[in-house]
């Protein structure tokens, strides 16, 4: 009896997990389901390609290359760096209507907002309003942490710092006169970028806050008085700032500027000729880089995008191409020839 | 005239002339002979004699060792403790640690660790990174103590085991750990000797004593130890404690060593020096039988012992799928370090360039000059790479062993109902080896045999008695309640023998039953009135066993007498002569006197010896050799019987002639012997043929068809005897009719020819065994001995060559082999093959081997545990090898490869899209993902469908994977883990990597989309790639596969968008930083169709390869799938077993 329970105790369990016969799906794939699926694949990805490619064809986009290199261009006389206050012209004219609402970006080319130290070099407890940092900002800033009588800087670091500050008006140019188009700055920031990720600290005036800081080096004015219009657009939750703050993801990027949806110009810009005035301070030649002004109109998939269209395209292609090869691989193999 | 000397003769493996009948044989030694011995090589002797033991001088011994002690040389041992536990409370911490960090890998993990501690470069908290590397340690050290804390166990065992010492004149009980060299110790019948002894002297005549050495050679029968004459009746004449106290001798011999068969030595006492051999030697773990008991004093003890001399040294076993991983892996971190050292020297030429310009980023860059910069982002760079070789890889590599070995635990058809074991894996990390098996070197006695001898059939006078289809467990037994000796019942139904014996009319059928009873060497024991038999070899054991059942009982011998009962009648027979077995002769016989006077000379042998021996004319010639046709073709093992009426002339004329041979030379001697011996077994009359089956173990033909079916070339290493183990070898399909044996005498020619490749194919083609002349392959064989093997290790040129011409056999049986032995052809075909080695053994005798081997299994059979202790495997029968590497094995390998070749996809495309994100980001060590995404990719949303596929992937179910065992010969070619498989997927995933990045590149350039948006879908992207990688891998899918990927891919999108919350923003601003990214880009389609589009041309390679494997290989796997059950087709051809 003893014997027999000690047996049964060492016996192993008789499970189907335990001796591997656990009920499984065990997909055997042929030639038939293969051929059709890559096929069906391919004509999906062609399908979602058409589609990008008709929706980002509609879009509409101007591109202003303001950096001034040619001799020809009206920005030319500012892009020498000694020149301050400069402001240029350029003109540029609208065959048809340009449908609304349209945005109105500033793009800028071999500028590696991606640079490692450059990102890192902000305090984020600074920026969402913690009045220690303002005395103290994080060494991640360094060498924009402190001024040279070691006050601190307010934003601290090289993002803050490096802040794109060429200003842009455009005008419609009506029969000689120039007609302002008003440029709506609100709202153009991520929400949670304006509402959670900085807060200006609760000291009220807002100026006694930045009390014993230094503005950054190559701030014009205090980051209280950005925007002299509003005073709510102002400190950390300017909208300029919080988009400059948002790091782009590659050497060549755009950033909304403003978006122009106001007045008569709701349903986009009218064809006729326009002037785009222009405050040329951020030096860009020093490092080979491009300033742009974009326009344009952005659809369900936002901006214009022909790479992911064509991209779609070409993949969707190669699978149906693929089942073909392999159609005729099969059929060699399945039925070789008789010699 | 000459004396009847009982001497002992060794299974030395100088000795060629061991006896397949007995060990021990009687032989005419004349006594002066060994003294003549005795002086001529004594001075050879001396000089060689450097260990001193002093018997009775305890107190000598215990300071010698103190001496070595504090000299801090290991000195040799005197004492009997055996130590195998590595760690003492002390040293556990730093020695574990040393053994850990001898891993190159985890010394790398440190060093990864270490750089995560530094700020400027580091990519996830320092933290976070440690836990894995400790996770790692720890594990492995608990595992590391847990086994130590096993092994004192055991020791502690051994070590308290009592024994009998005689200390100050009067015996004590005491532990083996007390034992000290130079004691004097008394051993009881059937108890196991604690060291290496010189036996004094023993209860028995002469001071003989019986030993068995199963654990030593794995031989079950008696082997005949004796004490020197002097010892014997100096110290027996006065058989007190007193005598032994006195006893004063000092031992000169060898230093401890690991040679079992031979042993030099001498004795000086009283002023005199005799000669020791290895007769006068108990090793130490042989057991004393048929002796009250016997005094020896200690020579070796502890780890001096031959046996555990004979141990080998324990070493971690690598599997081969983990060197090759490990050579991949120290290409990669090679690589890995190159590749930063590259994008280093961008950053410094990205920094020079900057410094021309006036701009913020020149400022940040430029803190002191480029080569620093470009030094820091090499750094950086090695860390962001590092997830390429994550410490979780070895983790689950752990865990997937781990499940495998319970899954060999677990598994029913590896449990033996009668002896209530299963299947067990020792060894946790061998599991893939299992599935390349190349060679098998199988042990014989236990693992191959049960090592039961018994007499299934007889053929007497022509007529054939009994049937050897019928198992014998399905037999009715024998009515042979008649005979009051019958000890049980005999595996033969034959009533009709029965009543032809009983009715006194067959004299043939008598004189056969009588030649069964006097013709052997086997010694009577009495025990509650019945004869047990103490057979030196089995054979002769079955033989007399069943003579004794059906009425021929042998009841006792002296040294020139037989006493039998012939169906209850006592007759004593005078024994003449005994012309004794060897391999040579291959028959024995005896002369006797019967009681009426006649003279008579019973003859058992071979077949073919006895049969060219016969009168002319002998009668039911014909007949009886049908019969053995017939025998050998049921494999069992037949020996012919005959009988002579020698005329008292003719024995007188022999006596004189061999009086006159015992006086010459030993060689000449033998020569004249043999011709002697010649004279008198002719003209002999054919009694009958017994017929015995060596039982296999069960299922034991069919597991080595199946086999070497799948490829693997089986071998047999035994310490038994050539015969037995070719016998075996036919009975076990190992060797069939058509097997041209090749034994070491044509071997050795072939070797010295010029071209031995030539001359082996040559050799092989001529038929001298094959009775079948078509057959196109001729198969071959090879059977060697110790002594033979010896002269191929002296020739390490040989090696080579031998193993290349073995290649080309079925088989290899090597006979006579000692342990270590065992171990040296393990270690020669390791060197010389690239495949795994197993081995598998049941004793003691194979503990060296199994440790030798890549892959050691033990039986749990019925000898020690040894076996077990020391394999990687233990199985409780042969058969379950089967399941062991056709269904463990094979699954195991191709689980582990795709495992490995898998986690190398997703580890090398996650991390290496950092290169081709630092051409785009100034070579600034920017990280391509968030911090936790890296932290968590592995550990988490990758983790669970690989190893869920790693534990439950079947390619073919277990009965398929039996009825098609060519399917494992992918793991011998190792098709799966090559270092090329490996390289292509690394390639692929360099592919993935470039995919991941540079479609997301394209897209989201000149756009407005930020940093934290491409993070995330690059991130979605990898996630994605690795879903549908694993879903292309897996075969198998199970609802824990299913459950795991689901959740793996949830959990990330879940655990993104807490990591992007508000709440844990609020806690840290700067380990929390991407808020509300993944809430913006989740919704947003372009990031969608990105991750989509990224994600599908990264696996469109594999894709494709999966779809063309579908479309054109016809693959094994198929075949088994599509094809219907066919009964396995076995084809076997019998003939008769020739030798």
């Amino acid at each position: 009896m003893v014997k027999e329970e000690q047996e049964t105790a060492n016996r192993p369990d008789n499970t189907a997990f335990t001796q591997q016969r656990l009920p499984a799906w065990q997909p055997m794939l042929s030639a038939g389901i293969v051929i059709p699926g890559f096929v069906l694949i391919g004509l999906a990805f062609i399908g979602i390609g058409v589609a990008l490619f008709v929706t980002t064809r509609s879009i509409q986009v101007l591109e202003l290359d303001y950096s001034g290199v040619e001799q020809s261009s009206p920005c030319f006389k500012c892009s020498d760096t000694s020149t301050k206050n400069c402001v240029c012209n350029m003109n540029f004219n609208l065959d048809k209507l340009f449908e609304g609402p349209v945005f109105f970006y500033y793009g800028l080319s071999n500028y590696f907002q991606n640079f490692r130290r450059y990102g890192v070099s902000k305090d984020l407890d600074q920026l969402s309003g913690n009045l220690d940092n303002f005395e103290n900002p994080t060494d991640d800033c360094v060498p924009f942490q402190y001024d040279a009588n070691k006050k601190p800087i307010v934003p601290c670091g090289a993002v803050a710092n490096s802040i794109f500050n060429d200003t842009f008006k455009l005008y419609q140019i009506i029969g000689g006169t120039k007609k302002p188009v008003p440029l709506d700055g609100k709202g153009i920031a991520w929400w949670t970028d304006y509402n959670i990720k900085n807060r200006n600290p609760s000291v009220t005036p807002l100026k006694n806050a930045f009390n014993g800081t230094v503005q950054p080096s190559n701030w014009p004015k205090p980051a209280y008085e950005l925007d002299p219009t509003d005073p709510a657009n102002n400190g950390f939750i300017n909208q300029d700032f919080l988009v400059w703050m948002r790091r782009a993801a590659l050497p060549n990027f755009r950033k909304l500027y403003r978006r122009i949806a106001e007045e008569d110009y709701a349903q986009g810009l009218p064809a006729g000729n326009y002037s785009l005035e222009i405050a040329y301070n951020y030096p860009v030649l020093s490092f080979d880089g491009r300033k742009k002004v974009v326009l344009s109109n952005v659809s369900w998939m936002g901006g214009k995008n022909e790479f992911l269209g064509i991209a779609y395209l070409v993949i969707g292609s190669l699978c149906v191409v693929m089942s073909v090869v392999m159609l005729i691989v099969y059929a060699k193999f399945k039925f070789p020839d008789e010699e | 005239m000459f004396s009847w000397y009982p001497s002992v003769m060794m299974s030395d493996i100088t000795d060629k002339l061991s006896g397949r009948f007995c060990l021990f044989s009687f032989f005419f030694l004349p006594s002066q002979k060994l003294g003549s011995h005795k002086t001529m090589t004594k001075e050879r002797i001396e000089s060689e004699l450097s260990w001193e033991v002093k018997a009775n001088r305890r107190e000598y011994h215990e300071q010698q060792q103190k001496k070595s002690f504090l000299c801090f040389q290991r000195g040799h041992q005197r004492d009997n403790v055996v130590r195998s536990y590595k760690y003492s409370p002390l040293t556990f911490l730093p020695l574990t640690l040393f053994e850990q960090f001898q891993r190159m890998a985890n010394i790398y993990y440190l060093l990864m660790v270490v750089l995560q501690c530094i700020p400027m470069i580091s990519t996830i908290p320092w933290y976070i990174a440690m836990i894995p590397l400790l996770s790692v340690l720890l594990v492995r050290g608990v595992k590391d103590l847990a086994n130590d804390m096993a092994r004192r166990r055991s020791d502690a065992e051994i070590n308290s085991r009592p024994c009998d010492i005689l200390i100050s004149q009067s015996l004590t009980t005491a532990q083996w750990k007390d034992l000290c060299v130079g004691d004097i110790l008394r051993i009881h019948k059937d108890q196991v000797l604690p060291a290496d002894l010189l036996l004094l002297c023993s209860s028995e005549p002469h001071s003989l004593c019986y030993v068995e050495t199963a654990d030593i050679d794995g031989e079950t029968n008696l082997k005949y130890r004796q004490a020197l004459s002097v010892t014997h009746t100096e110290l027996t004449s006065n058989p007190t404690e007193e005598t032994l106290a006195a006893f004063d001798g000092i031992v000169l011999c060898e230093e401890p060593n690991n040679r079992l068969y031979t042993f030099r030595g001498e004795l000086q006492w009283r002023g005199e020096t005799y000669l020791l051999d290895n007769s006068h030697i108990l090793l130490r773990g042989t057991v004393l039988r048929n002796t009250k008991f016997a005094y020896g004093v200690a020579i070796y003890a502890g780890s001096d012992t031959k046996i555990l001399r004979n141990c080998g040294k324990l070493a971690v076993k690598r599997t081969q799928t983990e060197k090759v991983f490990n050579r991949v892996v120290i290409g990669i971190i090679l690589s890995v370090l190159m590749i930063a050292v590259l994008l280093g020297i961008g950053s410094c030429v990205f920094s020079v360039q900057l410094l021309t310009q006036t701009e913020d980023l020149s400022d940040l860059v430029v803190s002191d000059n480029p080569v620093y910069t470009g030094f820091i982002a090499i750094w950086s760079y090695i860390l962001l790479l590092s997830p390429a070789m994550p410490v979780a890889l070895y983790i689950s590599f752990d865990m997937v062993h781990t499940v495998h070995s319970l899954f060999i635990d677990w598994d029913l058809e590896m449990y033996s109902q009668e002896t209530g074991k299963q299947g067990q894996a020792r060894n946790t990390s061998l599991n893939e080896e299992l599935g390349q098996v190349g060679y098998l070197l199988s042990d014989k006695t236990g693992t191959l045999t049960q090592n039961r001898l018994l007499l299934r059939q007889c053929c007497i006078a022509g007529d054939i008695y009994g049937d050897a289809s019928k198992r014998v467990e399905d037999m009715e037994p024998m009515d042979l309640s008649w005979n009051p000796f019958s000890c049980g019942s005999l595996p033969m139904a034959a009533p009709g023998l029965m009543q032809k014996l009983r009715g006194q009319k067959c004299l043939v059928s008598r004189q056969f039953f009588t030649a069964l009873s006097l013709c052997h060497t086997v010694m009577a024991e009495w025990k509650e009135e019945k004869p047990v038999y103490q057979a030196a070899s089995p054979d002769e054991g079955a033989l007399v066993g069943a003579a004794r059942e059906l009425g021929w009982v042998f009841l006792s011998r002296t040294r020139d007498s037989v006493v039998i009962s012939e169906l209850g009648v006592t007759r004593q027979y005078q024994l003449l002569a005994v012309l004794e077995f060897t391999s040579k002769r291959r028959r024995m016989s005896v002369l006797v006197r019967e009681p009426e006077g006649g003279l008579k000379l019973y003859c058992k042998g071979a077949d073919m010896v006895i049969l060219e021996r016969l009168q002319k004319d002998s009668a039911f010639q014909e007949r009886t050799e049908n019969a053995l046709e017939m025998f050998s073709q049921s494999c069992l093992r037949t020996l012919c019987i005959a009988v002579r009426t020698v005329a008292e002339a003719l024995w007188e004329q022999w006596r004189k002639t061999l009086v006159r041979s015992a006086a010459m030379t030993t060689c000449e001697g033998e020569a004249l012997l043999e011709k002697l011996y010649d004279q008198m077994e002719t003209e002999l009359q054919l009694l009958g043929v017994t017929a015995i089956e060596d039982r296999l173990q069960e299922g034991v033909p069919e597991t080595i068809a199946l086999l070497q079916q799948a490829g693997i070339k089986v071998w047999v290493l035994t310490g038994d005897k050539k015969e037995t183990a070719v016998n075996i070898g036919y009975s076990c399909k190992l060797l069939d009719a058509d097997t041209r044996l090749l034994e070491w005498q044509e071997l050795r020619q072939i070797f010295q020819t010029p071209d031995p490749r030539v001359s082996f194919f040559k050799a092989r083609r001529m038929e001298l065994w094959a009775v079948d002349k078509e057959m196109a392959a001729p198969k071959t064989a090879v059977v060697l001995t110790g002594p033979e093997l010896i002269e191929l290790d002296q020739r390490p040129e040989w090696g080579a060559t031998f193993m290349s011409l073995a290649e080309h056999c079925t088989s290899v049986l090597c006979c006579r082999v000692t342990p270590g032995q065992k171990a040296n052809i393990v270690t020669l075909v390791k060197k010389h093959m690239s495949c795994v080695i197993m081995a598998i053994g049941d004793g003691a005798n194979d503990v060296n081997m199994i440790k030798t081997a890549h892959v050691g299994v033990g039986l749990a059979g019925v000898e020690g545990g040894q076996a077990v202790q020391n394999a990687d495997y233990a199985l409780p029968q042969f058969r379950f090898l089967q399941r062991l590497l056709l269904v463990h094995g094979r699954w195991s390998y191709r689980r582990i490869s795709t495992f490995l070749s898998y986690f190398l996809f997703k580890t090398c495309s996650f991390a290496l899209a950092h290169i081709w994100f630092g051409l785009f980001n100034g070579f600034s060590a920017q990280r391509m993902y968030e911090t936790w995404f890296i932290s968590s990719y592995i550990a988490v949303y990758t983790a669970f469908p690989v190893l869920c596929t790693a534990f439950f992937e079947q390619d073919v179910s277990a009965e398929n994977s039996l009825k098609w065992p060519e399917l494992y010969k992918t793991g011998q070619k190792q098709e799966l883990s090559n270092p090329l498989r490996l390289s292509l997927s690394l390639l692929y995933a360099l592919y993935a990597s470039f995919m991941l990045f540079f479609i997301p590149l394209g897209v989201f350039h000149n756009t407005t989309f930020d940093y934290q948006t491409m993070a995330v879908t690059v991130s979605m992207a990898a996630v994605f790639t690795a879903s549908i990688e694993i879903i292309l891998v897996t075969r198998y899918w199970t609802k824990f596969n299913i459950a795991a990927l689901c959740t793996c891919v949830l959990l990330y999108f879940i655990f993104t968008r807490i990591a992007h919350s508000m709440r844990l923003f609020q806690l840290s601003p700067t380990d929390f930083s991407f808020i509300g990214v993944s809430e913006k880009a989740f919704i947003d389609p372009v990031v969608w169709l990105t991750a989509l589009l990224t994600s599908w041309t990264a696996v469109l390679p594999s894709m494709t390869a999966h779809a063309l494997n579908v479309i054109l290989t016809v693959n094994n796997t198929h075949k088994v799938h599509s094809l219907n059950n066919q009964p396995m087709e076995l084809k076997q051809k019998f003939s008769r077993a020739a030798s």
